[in-house]
């Protein structure tokens, strides 16, 4: 363990100040999915710069475009997938921390409020399916 | 039938003497299943080892003196039976995250310092005279604050967070919760002066909201949600002009 000896100009007292190590992460159950829930932000980074050269790749027209299907790209956006869902699920349930408004003088159960953000979401899922369902027909 | 026993490692650091804290071990008597982590060192301080130092005073949870790392969890010792741990040892280290000055006993300046950063009192505009009466609240008005008026000022929500060990700076999971306190309590009138600290970007904004301090609060505080909805306030208030009109 690194550490640091500082002296305070209050008291005359030598005191010891421990440094945070490298594996604080490691310490507990709740810090370590803390971190996977930071780094989900990676992997979508990432396979949103893939979709936006895709983008860039289908515009050039129809003649010659044929969508990425190979093995490894396959279990990558696989895995995309589940770090977005596990983003998006720990976002969604903040919102029955974050939102506290009142109805009639009475607050709104948090419940209620993470329950509404995952209808929403579910509703968004189901018209962005249609849509891009539709437009590929 | 044998005495029961149990092993306490405890944090041993003399300023005058040590370079760095070492772990003591000390077998004593389970004498009684409603012993604390609190008694097991008051036992050694009395029939042990005289030289050891920590601060209690109440013993019964209220005056958040006792905060100690119990098996690497902050805990109230006072709040922390010996029962939930025995037969295993338990380690006792002081309060992760802030300089020791003495066996399990840290220094709290820097918490005291952004405590009172934070203007944690009524603050009014003007005061009303005495004979105007009481500035009266409704029970809804009170729920509005009540969970974050208990905080007791332990530091165990500090000690929990990484980002306050990782930046001292940061101005910590208490004294933005306290400060939240004040700033819904109707008779208040002081969440400008406190919106320079805890909108700071060593205020609100530092927290990546870990969740920890909402964990190990033993009252029941959450500060967590103190900071995630502060967050929303001052960015509303940021966005929407009238906002911050009184």
């Amino acid at each position: 363990m690194s550490a640091e000896t500082e002296t305070s100009s209050r008291v005359a007292t030598r005191t010891y100040k421990p440094a945070m190590p490298a594996g604080w992460w490691l310490r507990k159950g709740h810090y370590f999915w803390y971190m996977v829930r930071e780094f989900t932000a990676l992997p979508l980074a990432l396979w949103l710069l893939w979709l936006l050269y895709e983008i860039q790749r289908a515009g050039r027209g129809p003649s010659g475009y044929y969508p990425p299907s190979s093995t490894p790209f396959v279990v990558f956006s696989v895995i995309c997938l589940l770090f977005a869902l596990y983003h998006s699920i720990t976002f969604l349930r903040l919102a029955g921390v974050i939102l506290h408004f009142k109805v009639m003088d009475k607050p709104v159960p948090s419940g209620l409020v993470v329950a509404s953000q995952f209808g929403a979401w579910l509703v968004a899922s189901i018209v962005i399916g249609a849509v891009l369902i539709g437009f590929g027909r | 039938m044998a005495e029961k026993r149990i092993t306490v490692r405890a944090t041993r650091f003399d300023p005058a003497k040590d370079s760095e804290p070492r772990l003591q071990s000390y077998d004593i008597p389970f004498s009684d299943d409603s012993m604390v982590v609190l008694d097991a060192l008051n036992y050694i301080k009395s029939h042990v080892d005289g030289s050891l130092s920590y601060r209690w005073s109440c013993r019964m949870g209220i005056c958040g003196s006792c905060g100690m790392t119990v098996n690497g969890t902050p805990k109230l010792t006072c709040s922390a039976f010996l029962r939930d741990y025995w037969p295993g040892s338990i380690t006792i280290t002081p309060l992760n995250n802030f300089p020791i000055v003495r066996d399990l006993v840290v220094d709290m300046e820097d918490f005291m310092e952004k405590l009172k950063s934070i203007k944690p009192w009524i603050i009014r505009k003007q005061e009303m005279p005495l004979g105007a009466g009481e500035h009266r609240q409704t029970m809804e008005q009170i729920d509005d604050f009540r969970q974050f008026s208990q905080c007791i000022n332990c530091m165990l929500c500090y000690a929990a967070c990484p980002v306050y060990g990782l930046d001292n700076e940061f101005l910590g999971p208490a004294a933005i919760a306290l400060a939240r306190r004040y700033n819904l309590d109707s008779r208040d009138q002081g969440t400008k002066e406190r919106l320079p600290v805890i909108a700071h970007s060593d205020g609100v904004w530092e927290c990546s909201f870990v969740g920890e301090c909402s964990v190990v609060c033993p009252k029941g505080v959450d500060p967590a949600k103190a900071i995630q909805q502060t967050k929303l306030d001052t960015s509303v208030r940021f966005i929407l002009p009238y906002g911050n009109r009184e």
